[in-house]
């Protein structure tokens, strides 16, 4: 062992430059994989630790109303179900409103508690994260804690109809209903403003009814049962609700971009660090050959020579990794930030010893496996022969690029000599390069299609979107809709209203009902088959489609306030608004099943119109027949920022990634070359190439690699990004990605990319200038 | 009166190592004419071959002055005096330094493109030369690995001359060659000199010294002496004794 240790000594004081290199691509294969286990282990179960600290729910309900009938039946139906572990039933107000946030504003159904309502009550309490000594207003989900929203600021919360206007006293977390990604977003007023509010009228009466499960994973199947026991009954009565399954999914979308995305970049890190190991180890014993020879003339075997190799680059990398864990623990608290914006669930950093042990043993049994492999031909030094001559690493089969025939200039054509000597330095820079094609396609992906236009993700994620959405009581629909047919300010008007439905044998789904479907500004929310006709048709998620197996053309039966209606599926339909459990149906279609009792009408309003001032203008007309208005825009902008803003940093952090991957496999390459052709340039120079030639000529044999590579890279990538992106996101319900693909973006990228290469390396050549025809008679 | 090719002015090389200046050439003042077969020779550590590079433009002096041709070239940067040895000098070297990944042929082509870009002539010029110097075609094809010593320093050689040069420097070339195929490449640079070709060759072998028509003797980094012979004659083998007498005389009055 020492005399491995003497030679691993030995080596690393020979290779510094190249263990450097090597130390920072392990690095940032280790802060990355640590990362990514993080994120995907301790920082997902957060939900669950907060979920059981507060005891949360694993179904909400919002019931509008206080009778006792209505709390009677409701609170039979839950005693009689034996998946019930435990509940509790509320006061609540419960109403549709908004508030401004993040330059947009926030559109969701608020539920309104008491603050000692909602401190004390045993299921689903909140937590006061800071409070003030203020003692009237309102607390709001940690979630909107901003540079807008602070305590002691003024926050207007428009609900229904009226603004009322209250003072930030503090901030909460609620796991079910903390942000409006939980389909219900819960306020906390203070007694004062509660009981005002109540007074008002603005907000009905409704009872929390929130309920812990035996078993989690049953938290759909309970929701829908008890949502269909109430519609069953009263027919009439308002009800929101949410499930485990669904929350727990839909506050962490960014958790799993970012994983995902993270994932992604560690594997390619890692891959490219194992491919520089290996070249660096055949190159290696290429180099010291004679020195491999004379060793084993002395009597070391071939397995303390391999061992020694195994030993350095394994130790190499685990030090770097454990290096690149901690480094990970430094960079988490800035992630922590940049997600809690979209989870809203606080998560306190700390030490997992459990993703720092993986990160070190797959990354030490990966270096070590590569060195081990590319090792192995040490085995086939026989001293004598590596003495007397060493090995010659040139391919004497064929004289690539014969300067005689040649019509390439001279720089150019014993560029093309060494790229066609040097296989293994081709593959390593075909390999990178191919890598972060990708990630330049992924970038230009995200650039177009969210961080400068986020209409397409918008259009894929989101669905259908207008400049408008007015909910409207049944009694006035006719009425409203000759006036706005006749308002100069309304270009299109259509229904789009969302009620959710059961489709039996399978669970519940948000069943969006339009009366024609051509009327949609995005028709591409169905992908495959089309859209439903007639009143027997249904287009459901293709995420759940191909979870139950359903195929166009069968025929499934749907299920609301207890009536039955049997559908044909004519096409399938993509949306992340409830996570892939959705569908589309006609109004007609709808009617078979229940009619509506208020309807939410979508308005393409003329350029220029003032949104706020429109909305004005209707519920002055129509009074209390409008249940809410949304300015569209705006809510998208409030909930679209924090992604666009997401994504900005990802793609800006993996692209100074990429940059960094870059130069350092370069460097390793231009190093090696350096070191192994010295005696070349050195012979070069002492016949009159000037040290820009010699530049120049190393700087392009990488480039027929890096631009065959990122050319072949580029094209497949755009091909394959959107289906890549699909499965991407399929968590979330995207089957069919259908991003708009950036050609000239990336083709202007790649070429970035290319030239970065080529600077890159001949920076990284200009070594070249110390070599001098000196070199060749004082052996330096 | 012979046409002056280089000449020095107190020509001086130093070196740093372990922390003291080595003075390995000093004040060297000396011509060097175009059409001589010149030899430098001396003992080991004398300073031949740092001689030779500074006098070729691969090194520069410390102090002192080289001019080629009534052009200052010890005052060029590196770049510039790259460009002088590719027009002006060919070099022949005892490790003969051919380059491994390319053959034989492109070996020459890569050294004459850097001067012309007439590819024609150029190879036509290259062909001419391994004629000469009794190189086959098949040998053109092959890589320097797969030669023989002998063949690979007359390639050498062929490499030394394609840039038509003013004049050629020998540092050891049959050093690392046997007797029979060191004498193939005396021949060959004697032929050359025949034709009119300048040669410099460093020696410490007296077979091979006793092909210069002028012999620099240098000990401890100056000139000890010189001696004027002859012109070597491959044909007239009668004057041969009488310069080796010469020679010989000469040597033991260095101290050889």
């Amino acid at each position: 062992m020492k005399k491995t240790l003497i030679l691993v000594n030995s080596n690393l004081r020979g290779t510094k430059g190249q263990t450097i290199a090597i130390i920072v691509l392990a690095l940032l294969a280790g802060l990355m994989l640590n990362l990514w286990l993080m994120l995907s282990t301790d920082y997902r179960q957060n939900f669950d630790r907060c979920h059981s600290r507060l005891n949360a729910e694993h179904v909400m309900l919002a019931v509008d109303g206080k009778d006792d009938r209505l709390i009677d039946f409701v609170t039979e139906t839950l005693e009689h179900d034996g998946r019930m572990k435990e509940y509790t039933l509320d006061h609540a107000l419960h109403m549709v409103g908004s508030f401004e946030y993040n330059d947009g504003s926030i559109n969701t159904e608020f539920v309104f508690l008491e603050k000692e309502t909602a401190l004390s009550h045993p299921v689903g309490k909140v937590e006061i994260v800071e409070d003030s000594s203020f003692t009237s207003g309102i607390y709001m989900p940690m979630l909107y804690k901003s540079e807008d929203i602070a305590v002691g600021d003024r926050i207007t919360v428009s609900i229904g109809n009226n603004q009322l206007s209250y003072n930030v006293c503090g901030f909460f977390n609620s796991v079910m209903a903390g942000s409006h990604n939980c389909v219900m977003c819960e306020l906390v007023l203070t007694a004062d403003k509660y009981e005002e509010l109540k007074n008002s009228g603005y907000a009905p009466e409704a009872t929390l009814c929130s309920v812990r499960l035996k078993d989690c994973s049953e938290s759909e199947r309970f929701e829908s049962t008890l949502k269909n026991a109430v519609s069953a009954q009263y027919p009439t009565v308002r009800t929101v609700s949410n499930s485990y399954a669904l929350v727990s999914q839909s506050r962490y979308i960014s958790q799993m971009i970012c994983s995902g995305i993270i994932s992604a970049m560690a594997f390619f890190i890692l891959l490219i660090a194992l491919v520089v190991i290996a070249s660096n180890i055949i190159n290696y014993i290429q180099e010291n050959m004679k020195s491999l020879g004379a060793l084993k003339a002395i009597g070391y075997t071939s397995r303390q020579l391999i061992c020694t190799l195994v030993l350095q680059f394994g130790g190499l990398t685990l030090a770097a990794a454990a290096a690149g864990a901690v480094l990970s623990y430094c960079l988490f608290p800035y992630i922590n930030d940049m997600m809690i914006t979209q989870t809203g669930i606080p998560y306190q950093v700390r030490f997992l010893p459990l993703p720092f042990f993986i990160t070190l043993t797959a990354l030490c049994s990966a270096a070590a496996l590569a060195a081990g492999l590319s090792a192995r031909r040490i085995r086939n030094i026989a001293p004598v022969s590596a003495l007397r001559q060493g090995v010659h690493t040139h391919s004497f089969r064929k004289n690539h690029v014969s300067l005689e025939w040649t019509k390439a200039p001279l720089s150019f054509a014993l560029a093309l000599k060494t790229t066609f000597s040097g296989i293994r330095q081709n593959l390593t820079v075909c390999i990178t390069m191919l890598v972060l094609s990708l990630v330049v396609v992924f970038s230009g992906l995200m650039k177009e299609n969210i961080i400068t236009d986020i209409a397409p993700f918008l259009n894929l994620i989101v669905g259908e979107t207008a400049d408008s959405c007015i909910n409207v009581t049944s009694p006035a629909e006719e009425t409203f809709l000759q006036k706005m047919e006749s308002d100069r300010h309304v270009e299109k008007i259509y229904l789009y209203h969302s009620v959710q439905v059961r489709h039996v044998g399978g669970t519940e789904l948000t069943a969006t009902i339009c009366n024609d479907f051509s009327k949609l500004n995005n028709q591409n929310i169905v992908f495959e088959g089309r859209f439903p006709r007639y009143d027997n048709e249904i287009a459901v998620a293709a995420k759940y489609a191909r979870e139950k197996d359903i195929q166009i053309g069968n025929e499934i039966t749907i299920t609301s306030d207890g009536r039955k209606a049997e559908y044909i599926v004519s096409g399938f339909t993509q949306t992340s608004n409830s996570l892939g459990k959705d569908c589309l149906l006609t109004r007609l279609g709808y009617e078979r099943l229940g009619s509506l009792q208020n309807m939410s009408y979508y308005l393409n309003l003329s350029d220029n119109t003032d949104i706020g001032q429109f909305h004005e203008k209707i519920k002055r007309q129509f009074g209390n027949d409008i249940n809410t208005t949304i300015d569209i825009n705006a809510t998208i902008s409030g909930s679209a920022s924090v992604y666009v803003s997401l994504m900005t940093l990802i793609v800006i952090a993996v692209l100074v990634l990429s940059a960094i991957i870059v130069t350092f496999v370069l460097y390793l390459l231009v190093r090696t070359m350096l070191s192994s052709k010295k005696k070349d340039y050195g012979i070069l120079k002492a016949l009159g190439f000037t040290t820009g030639q010699l530049i120049l000529q190393t700087a392009l044999s990488f480039m027929p690699a890096v631009i065959l590579s990122t050319v072949i890279g580029v094209t497949v990538c755009s091909f394959i990004i959107n289906p890549l992106t699909s499965l991407f996101l399929n968590s979330i319900g995207i089957v069919k990605c259908t991003f708009n693909v950036p050609a000239g973006f990336i083709i202007l990228a790649g070429v970035g990319l290319i030239l970065f290469a080529f600077a890159i390396a001949c920076l990284l050549s200009l070594k070249i200038k110390n070599i001098t025809p000196r070199t060749l008679f004082t052996g330096e | 009166m012979k046409k002056i090719l280089i000449k020095t002015n107190n020509l001086s090389k130093s070196f740093s190592s372990g922390g003291t200046m080595q003075h390995v050439l000093k004040n060297i003042s000396l011509e060097l004419y175009q059409g001589d077969f010149t030899v430098i020779m001396g003992s080991s550590g004398a300073g031949k071959s740092t001689l030779l590079y500074a006098l070729s433009g691969m090194d520069t002096p410390s102090l002192g002055t080289i001019t080629f041709m009534d052009k200052v070239i010890s005052d060029l940067r590196q770049d510039e005096l790259a460009i002088f040895r590719r027009r002006h000098c060919g070099f022949v070297f005892q490790q003969i330094y051919l380059i491994d990944g390319m053959s034989v042929m492109d070996n020459i082509l890569a050294a004459g493109l850097l001067v012309t870009k007439d590819k024609k002539s150029l190879s036509d010029r290259a062909r001419k030369l391994f004629s000469q110097v009794e190189i086959s075609k098949e040998t053109q094809k092959k890589f320097p690995t797969q030669i023989s010593g002998g063949e690979a320093q007359r390639a050498g050689i062929v490499r030394a001359l394609i840039n038509q040069p003013e004049i050629l420097f020998a540092d050891e070339p049959t050093g690392a060659l046997n007797s029979k195929t060191g004498l193939d490449v005396l021949n060959v640079l004697t032929r050359f000199n025949e034709q009119g070709q300048s040669v410099v060759m460093v020696t410490h072998d007296i077979r091979s010294a006793a092909r210069g028509n002028r012999i620099l003797y240098l000990k401890d980094g100056s000139i000890l002496g010189e001696c004027n012979l002859d012109k070597y004659s491959r044909a007239d083998k009668s004057c041969r004794p009488k310069r080796n007498e010469k020679l010989s005389a000469f040597l033991a009055e260095m101290g050889w």
